[in-house]
C-alpha cells in the first residue's frame, strides 16, 4: 500500500513541478498574470505532495513496514524511535527524498513571499525553482526510487549505519545541512531571475540578500554540529578533517559568505554586479557539486553513500546547471551592469569588501583544487593519491588570517574616498586591543607564529567590532539624552542588518582563535592501565576502575570507567565505550568527553583486554574547543538578528534625528 | 543580446575541466584496498566442515568456488542467505562449489539456523579467524567468487543478490 501511496505523490510532485516551469516560462515571457498564478500554485502542490511523499515513508519507517524498499533497506525493529525517524536521511534514496521536501518547503514559502512583488523578476525565479524541481522530483521518481515493492517483504532489516546511531546530534546535523544546500536554490533562482530579466533593483536586491542569510545560516550552523559530532563521536579528538564532504559543505559557504559582503556593496555603490549575482550562482552550484560528491561513490569519506546509478544523472545536472549558468552570464551580464566608475580609493570600506571577496574566492577555489586533485592526478597518471590536511592546514592558514584582518580593517573604514591619515586614526583602538590580545596569547603561554598572528588580529578585529557596535549607541544617547543602555538597544534594532552581521563576527573570531589554539595545543598520549591502577596525565590523575558489558537490542557496548581528578579535585568518572553494532564486524568507539572553559578532557577507548583485567586508551588534553560550539552559537544568535524580518510599519517611522545617528544601515 | 566572450571564456575554462574530471571518477572505486585482491591467488586454506570432512582451497581448482563469510548474528547474512541458496541450487547443479565459512560465531548457533532457513552447501569452521584475515575480511558478509584457476575473481562487500552472484559466474562457466 505504501509504495503505490508513495510513488504516487513522487509523480504528482514531479508532474507539479513540470506546469509550474511551463507556466513559469509563459509568465515570464507572455508576462502573463494567469499563468504566473499557476507557476505559484503549483509550488504549492509540489510541497503537498513531496510533504506527502515524506510522510509516507517516515510512516512506514516508523511501522517498520519492510515491503518498501527503502525501509527494507535501513529499517530494523530493533533500532530505538528516535533513529527510526533518522533513518529517512542515512541512506542515499532517503535523503533525496528529505531533500525534494525541503525543497517544497523552500518553494512554497518563496512563492507565498513574492505573491504580487517583483513582477518582473518573480515568474523567472519560480521557473527557475521548478525546473530544480523537476530534476529531485525525477531522482525521487527514478534512480532514487525509495519506494520500491519488496515482495515477499522480509521480517526484519539491517538498520542504518551504526555510527548514525552513535549520538543524538545526527538528529539535527543532516537537516540543518539540507537547510542549508536546498535553500541555496532560492537565491539561486532570483539571481538567475535578475539575468534573465536583465534588471538587479534595490528591493531585488534586498529580498535576495535575505533568502541568502537564512540558508546561510542553516549551512553555518550545520557545518559546526557536524564538526561537534565529529568531535563527540569519531574518536580521533578532532573536528575537521578536511575531508571531501567537509569541503563540499564549506565551499558554499565561502561564497555565500562573500556574497552577502559583496552585495552591500551592490546594494550601496551599484556596482559589482555581476561579480555577485556569479557568486550566488556559484554557491547553489556548489551545494549541488558536493551533493553529488556524497552521492556518487566517486569520493571517498566517512560520509559517501554506497555506489549508486544516480551519479551520472547528478552530474548531467550538474553539467546542465555549471555550463548553463556560464551562458546566462555571459549573456546577461551587459545588461545589468552599472555605468562603469572604479571604486573608491585603497582605504575605503568597499575596497575591504573586495579583499574580502577576492580572499573568499581564492579560499574557496583552494579547497576545490585540493578535493578534486586527486581525481585529476588519477585522471592523468593512473595512481590514486589522497590530498592531506598538510596543503589544507598551510593554504587556510594565511587566507583565514587575512580574512580576520580584513574583519577589523572593513568595518572601521568609511564608505568612499577617505583620507589616509583619518582612515589610520580610526584605527587606533583596534590596534591597541591587538598588543593586548598579543600579549594575553603570549602569557598563555602560545608561541607558534600563526596562532599569535590570529589572536592579534582576532583582537583587533574584536576591537573594531566593539568600537563599531558603541560609538553609534554614545552618539544616539548624547543626541537624544537616553541611557547608555536604551540608546544601545535603540540602534540594535534599528540597524539589526548591520549588528547581526557585527554579532556573527564575534562568533568567527572565537571561533578563528579557539581553532587556531585547539589544533596547534592539543596533547595527546595513550596509556594502558590495569585495574585498580592510576596514572598522570597533565594536570589529570586517571583511575582505571573496570569495564562492563552492556546489551542493547541493536548493540553491545564495551564500557570502561575511569575515575578522574585534576588537582587533587574529583571530577567524577568518564566511561569512554567501544560499541559492537550487530551489522558490523568492527567496533565503534564512543569517546566520552569533560568540557571546559579553559580545556576538554577527552578520553577515546582504544582496547580493553578482559584477561589481563587492562584498558588502553586515548587520552587529549584539548585547550578552548568548547569555544568552538559558543562561537557557533554567537554566529546563529547574529544571523537571526540580522535575518529576522523588520515590520513594515516601524520602518515607516523612524524618526530622522535618529536615522542620522543610526549611522549607515549596511 | 551581446555575449560578454570574456565571461564566457573564462567561465568554460574553469568548468568544463571540473566536469571533465568528475566525469573521469566514474567506475573508480575510490576505497580501492578492498579490490586489492582481485586477480590474485586466493590464499590456501584448509579447514573443516561442521560434519568434519577437511576442505583445502588448492584441490578446489577446475571449478569456479563461491566463498561467502557469514555469521547468524548479522542481519545482511539473513537477507543473502536465500538468494546464496537459490544460487546453489542453479550453479550447484552446473559445477560451481560454494562453502560458507562460519565468521566468528559458533557451529551450536549455526547449526539451528541453517536446519531453520535451508543449507544447500557446507558450512566451514575457522575458530581462529585466520582464513578470514588472509582474506582480509572486515566484517561480514563477504563472499568471494574465484576462478577455475584459483585466481579471486570478485570480492562482494555486504549482502550478494541472486543476479549479483549470477553476473559473475555466468562468465565463468
Amino acid at each position: 500500500m505504501i509504495p503505490l501511496l508513495g510513488r504516487t505523490a513522487v509523480l504528482l510532485a514531479l508532474a507539479a513541478c513540470a506546469v509550474g516551469l511551463v507556466t513559469g516560462v509563459v509568465a515570464a515571457v507572455r508576462r502573463s498574470p494567469e499563468a504566473l498564478r499557476w507557476s505559484r500554485w503549483m509550488a504549492y502542490a509540489f510541497f503537498g505532495a513531496s510533504t506527502l511523499a515524506t510522510g509516507l515513508m517516515e510512516y512506514a519507517l516508523l511501522t517498520h513496514d519492510f515491503s518498501v524498499d527503502y525501509v527494507a533497506e535501513v529499517g530494523s525493529r530493533s533500532t530505538p524511535v528516535w533513529v527510526s525517524i533518522v533513518s529517512l536521511w542515512s541512506s542515499l534514496d532517503g535523503s533525496i527524498l528529505l531533500w525534494a521536501f525541503v525543497l517544497g518547503l523552500f518553494m512554497a514559502v518563496f512563492a507565498w513571499s513574492t505573491k504580487g512583488r517583483h513582477p518582473e523578476q518573480t515568474p523567472w525565479a519560480l521557473a527557475t525553482v521548478h525546473f530544480v524541481g523537476v530534476f529531485f522530483a525525477f531522482l525521487v521518481a527514478g534512480v532514487a526510487n525509495p519506494f520500491g515493492l519488496v515482495d515477499p517483504a522480509p521480517a526484519d532489516g539491517p538498520g542504518p549505519n551504526p555510527l548514525l546511531q552513535n549520538h543524538i546530534l545526527m538528529v539535527v546535523h543532516p537537516p540543518m545541512l539540507y537547510l542549508g544546500y536546498v535553500g541555496m536554490t532560492i537565491p539561486f533562482a532570483m539571481g538567475a531571475a535578475a539575468l534573465f530579466a536583465g534588471r538587479l533593483d534595490a528591493a531585488w536586491t534586498r529580498a535576495l540578500r535575505r533568502w541568502m542569510l537564512v540558508p546561510w545560516g542553516f549551512l553555518t550552523v550545520g557545518i559546526i554540529l557536524g564538526g561537534w559530532w565529529s568531535y563527540e563521536v569519531l574518536g580521533w579528538g578532532g573536528w575537521w578533517a578536511w575531508d571531501p564532504v567537509e569541503n563540499a559543505s564549506f565551499m558554499p559557504w565561502l561564497t555565500a559568505t562573500a556574497f552577502v559582503h559583496s552585495a552591500m556593496v551592490m546594494e550601496r555603490k551599484d556596482q559589482l554586479k555581476g561579480w555577485t549575482i556569479s557568486l550566488v550562482l556559484a554557491t547553489f552550484l556548489l551545494t549541488l557539486l558536493g551533493t553529488f560528491m556524497t552521492r556518487s561513490g566517486v569520493f571517498n569519506s566517512v560520509h559517501s553513500f554506497t555506489q549508486s546509478p544516480i551519479g551520472p544523472v547528478f552530474l548531467g545536472f550538474l553539467g546542465v546547471c555549471l555550463v548553463g549558468s556560464v551562458l546566462l552570464v555571459a549573456a546577461r551580464v551587459d545588461a545589468m551592469s552599472p555605468p562603469k566608475e572604479g571604486l573608491a580609493g585603497p582605504a575605503s570600506r568597499e575596497m575591504a569588501f573586495l579583499g574580502n571577496n577576492l580572499l573568499f574566492a581564492a579560499f574557496t577555489f583552494t579547497v576545490l583544487i585540493g578535493t578534486v586533485y586527486p581525481l585529476l592526478n588519477e585522471a592523468i597518471t593512473g595512481k590514486q593519491i589522497s590530498v592531506g590536511q598538510p596543503y589544507f592546514d598551510r593554504m587556510s592558514a594565511p587566507i583565514g588570517i587575512g580574512i580576520v584582518f580584513l574583519m577589523g580593517v572593513g568595518p572601521v573604514l568609511p564608505w568612499g574616498r577617505v583620507e589616509g591619515a583619518a582612515a589610520l586614526r580610526r584605527l587606533a583602538v583596534p590596534a591597541v586591543s591587538a598588543v593586548v590580545a598579543l600579549g594575553l596569547g603570549l602569557l598563555g603561554g602560545q608561541r607558534s607564529g600563526w596562532v599569535l598572528a590570529t589572536i592579534a588580529l582576532s583582537g583587533f578585529a574584536l576591537g573594531a567590532t566593539v568600537l563599531e557596535v558603541i560609538e553609534p549607541a554614545r552618539a544616539r544617547a548624547r543626541a537624544l539624552g537616553e541611557g547608555l543602555g536604551t540608546a544601545f538597544g535603540q540602534v540594535l534594532v534599528k540597524a539589526r542588518r548591520r549588528y547581526g552581521g557585527y554579532i556573527v563576527h564575534v562568533g568567527v573570531l572565537i571561533i578563528a582563535v579557539a581553532h587556531a589554539v585547539a589544533t596547534a595545543t592539543t596533547e595527546k598520549t595513550t596509556v594502558t592501565l590495569i585495574e585498580g591502577g592510576s596514572t598522570q596525565v597533565g594536570e589529570y590523575a586517571l583511575t582505571y576502575l573496570g569495564a562492563e558489558s552492556l546489551d542493547e537490542p541493536h548493540r553491545r557496548s564495551l564500557v570502561a570507567r575511569f575515575g578522574v581528578s585534576r588537582a587533587g579535585e574529583e571530577l567524577g568518572v568518564l566511561a569512554p565505550r567501544l560499541n559492537h553494532y550487530k551489522t558490523m564486524g568492527q567496533p565503534i568507539g564512543t569517546p566520552e568527553v569533560r568540557s571546559g572553559l579553559d580545556e576538554d578532557l577527552y578520553l577515546s577507548l582504544i582496547n580493553v583486554d578482559p584477561v589481563a583485567r587492562s584498558a588502553s586508551v586515548d587520552v587529549l588534553i584539548e585547550p578552548l574547543v568548547w569555544w568552538l560550539w559558543f562561537g557557533g552559537g554567537v554566529m546563529s544568535l547574529g544571523t537571526v538578528v540580522a535575518a529576522w524580518p523588520a515590520r513594515r510599519r516601524t520602518a515607516a517611522v523612524v524618526a530622522p534625528a535618529a536615522a542620522a545617528v543610526d549611522g549607515v544601515p549596511s | 543580446m551581446k555575449l560578454n566572450w570574456k565571461v564566457l571564456l573564462a567561465g568554460l575554462l574553469l568548468v568544463v575541466p571540473l566536469i571533465g574530471v568528475l566525469a573521469s571518477g566514474f567506475g573508480r572505486d575510490p576505497r580501492g584496498v578492498s579490490n586489492q585482491l582481485e586477480g590474485k591467488l586466493a590464499p590456501d586454506f584448509t579447514l573443516t566442515t561442521m560434519e568434519g570432512s577437511p576442505v583445502t582451497r588448492s584441490n578446489l581448482t577446475g571449478a569456479p568456488v563461491v566463498l561467502n563469510f557469514w555469521s547468524t548474528w548479522c542481519q545482511p547474512c539473513r537477507v543473502e542467505h536465500p538468494h546464496l541458496q537459490q544460487a546453489a541450487q542453479v550453479y550447484g547443479a552446473r559445477g560451481v562449489r560454494f562453502f560458507g565459512v562460519l565468521y566468528n560465531d559458533t557451529p551450536e548457533a549455526a547449526r539451528p539456523f541453517l536446519a531453520r532457513n535451508g543449507s544447500l552447501f557446507p558450512t566451514l569452521l575457522d575458530p581462529s579467524q585466520r582464513v578470514a584475515i588472509d582474506f582480509g575480511v572486515a566484517g561480514v558478509p563477504e563472499t568471494f567468487i574465484l576462478h577455475p584457476d584459483g585466481r579471486i575473481v570478485r570480492k562482494f562487500i555486504g549482502p550478494v543478490s541472486f543476479a549479483d552472484l549470477s553476473a559473475v559466474l555466468e562468465p565463468l562457466l
